[in-house]
């Protein structure tokens, strides 16, 4: 009861956050690689309601992806090889940018290339498509060959991507980072040095599983990229690192759930989220996430978002 | 056309063990639901459990609207841990169900003999097909329908009280207990020859190396032929991409189609198999 009648004191925009001049509505984004297009979730989610649509990782040219079998459930847990399968980006200016141009929400676009070069084009490409608010900046796919986590593992190739990327175009550009690495925060300044207006992380975890009775590894792949609740603390350890070596903003992801989940990414630093394997488990994932922050936020009395981010206690810790 | 899927709270009726490893799960689902195609699926998973974390596709086996609500059958076979799971489930316990999903199977108008092929717990899509209707409404003209269902044992023969009575019925074993001794595509390619090419369908559902000797035994002829087929999923919407399998794309291309989406149901003609990743 206390809390509906707080509600009514709810400043609009309580749950607003500001990531380097985008404005969202809401903290809560969806990942990469598990939203879709949009589309796929528009029978169970109110697209308006999001924060952004982060959408399937694209290419120059559209990608058939890795062989079939591409994903294995583990504990807590899943392994994916999928391999960037996608549209390419032509095909998702002419096909599914309409579709999601009659949502008011941020659309930021995932990019992958095989060279640095094909990086520069698909940017310059999305760039002059309305509709598309930023641009993420995959450099950290476990499971394509050439590309990926090629430049995201090493902080030169890091810093070559990001300034090129940044170079054309004056949309907002978000690094996102791979945790297969030694020290994420390397490659957090590296990529912050070169002109990213942000960072996202964790991209998933290099792992592995075994069919013991074929003695044959469960993905044609042979490894794949594991996330879903096992990872959080992981995640959320690389995301205390990285918000105490850059000043750029920092979007956490990696196994979050519930609210709860996201709150612990947000109070630890991270400016907004991002809610991947949840959708798969929960298509409303995202809505109820969304509502459990404002519950928290009024329940602690907590008028903005920037009165949360970061307020997390270490004091005598 | 599909109807909107929807993500609805079921409530397990009951839930019978049928044959060895085999279960009948009835949920009660609200009328909002979504009549599924027959072929369709529906991706359940229990609320109350962390894990598995993943759903479980399981194609429908019967929709029902009753006064008030929606009751939904899935046959299920036992196969890991969350059909495990699945399959102690109590009466009374809740379950979420997203669904209907995919693409079912599509009977053109000039079709005049159906041939309904099942391996084991793959009865349930054509049990629904049969059951539901459509396949034989009055405008189908003088449609027949014939079932080769297959199975281990008679006692595999799941779902056999759905066909018999409602088509003709050829069934077989691996053992011989219940009519023809072999595998059910042998017991097909005897009676191949028999009907009229043209005007016959085949709509099957089976394990893998059943729809392989499906696929061999119709290469030479010109049947259509339907299969629905089964994948590891996570999203069942098209939005992981996890379920794929190879299509030839012509000129010795290869694509891949989800299952959960472009499927479960496929032409078996476009269907590339690759032995290297099949076993």
């Amino acid at each position: 009861m206390e809390i509906e009648a707080d509600k009514k004191t709810v400043v609009p925009g309580r749950l607003a956050v500001d990531i380097c001049g985008l404005v969202l509505k809401n903290p809560v984004m969806t990942a990469s690689g598990t939203f879709g297009y949009g589309e796929e979730y528009a029978p169970f989610c109110d697209l308006n309601r999001l924060g952004a649509i982060v959408v399937k990782g694209l290419s120059l040219e559209p990608r058939q992806g890795n062989p079939p079998p591409r994903i294995m459930e583990t504990c807590c847990g899943m392994l994916n090889a999928v391999g960037l399968q996608n549209v390419g980006v032509r095909a998702f200016i002419a096909e599914k940018l309409p579709f999601l141009r009659q949502f008011n929400v941020k659309v930021i676009a995932n990019i992958f290339g095989e060279t640095i070069d094909e990086y520069r084009r698909v940017t310059e490409i999305l760039t002059r498509a309305a509709g598309v608010h930023a641009i993420e900046v995959n450099i950290s796919c476990p499971n394509v060959k050439k590309g990926g986590v090629a430049f995201g593992a090493y902080p030169d190739a890091a810093a070559a991507v990001t300034e090129m990327v940044r170079g054309e175009t004056d949309l907002p550009v978000i690094v996102k980072l791979t945790p297969n690495v030694t020290d994420i925060t390397e490659i957090a300044r590296a990529v912050e040095s070169a002109g990213a207006d942000a960072v996202s992380l964790i991209n998933t975890l290099t792992g592995m599983s075994v069919d013991i009775e074929r003695r044959r590894p469960h993905l044609a792949n042979v490894t794949g990229g594991l996330s879903g609740p096992a990872v959080k603390p992981v995640a959320l350890r690389m995301v205390w690192q990285v918000v105490r070596s850059v000043k750029i903003p920092v979007i956490g992801i990696g196994g979050i759930m519930t609210a709860d989940d996201a709150l612990e990414f947000l109070i630890t630093g991270a400016s907004a989220v991002q809610i991947g394997t949840a959708n798969f488990i929960h298509p409303a994932a995202t809505m109820e996430i969304i509502d459990g922050i404002e519950d928290y936020m009024i329940r602690h009395r907590i008028g903005c978002m920037k009165d949360l981010i970061g307020s997390l206690q270490t004091d005598g810790c | 056309m599909a109807e909107k899927p929807s993500v609805a709270i079921g409530q397990v009726m009951e839930n019978r063990s049928v044959a060895p490893g085999h279960f009948l799960l009835t949920i009660q689902l609200p009328l909002s639901f979504a009549t599924p195609i027959p072929g369709q699926f529906v991706m359940i998973r229990d609320p109350e459990r962390g894990e598995p974390l993943l759903p479980r596709p399981i194609s429908v086996y019967d929709f029902q609207r009753e006064e008030g609500h929606a009751i939904l059958n899935l046959l299920c076979r036992v196969v890991g841990r969350g059909t495990s799971l699945f399959s102690r489930l109590n009466r009374g316990s809740t379950l979420t169900v997203l669904g209907p999903l995919g693409r079912g199977f599509t009977i053109d108008p000039d079709v005049r003999q159906v041939l309904l092929v099942a391996g084991g717990v793959g009865a349930a899509p054509l049990a629904f097909l049969l059951q539901e209707g459509s396949l034989l409404k009055p405008d189908s003209g003088k449609r027949k329908v014939t079932a080769y269902l297959g199975a281990g044992t008679s006692e595999l023969l799941t779902g056999l009280d759905r066909f018999q009575g409602f088509c003709d019925l050829r069934a077989a074993t691996d053992d011989g207990s219940c009519g023809y001794c072999g595998p059910v595509t042998e017991l097909l390619a005897i009676d191949l020859g028999g009907y009229d090419a043209k005007s016959t369908l085949i709509l099957a559902c089976g394990p893998a190396a059943m729809i392989r000797s499906l696929d061999l035994l119709l290469r030479d002829t010109r049947i259509r032929c339907q299969v629905s087929l089964e994948e590891r999923m996570a999203c069942g919407v098209g939005a992981c991409q996890g379920c794929v399998v190879a299509i030839k794309e012509g000129e010795g291309r290869i694509g891949y189609r989800m299952v959960c989406k472009d499927g479960p149901v496929f032409d078996i003609g476009e269907i590339l198999w690759n032995p290297s990743v099949d076993g």
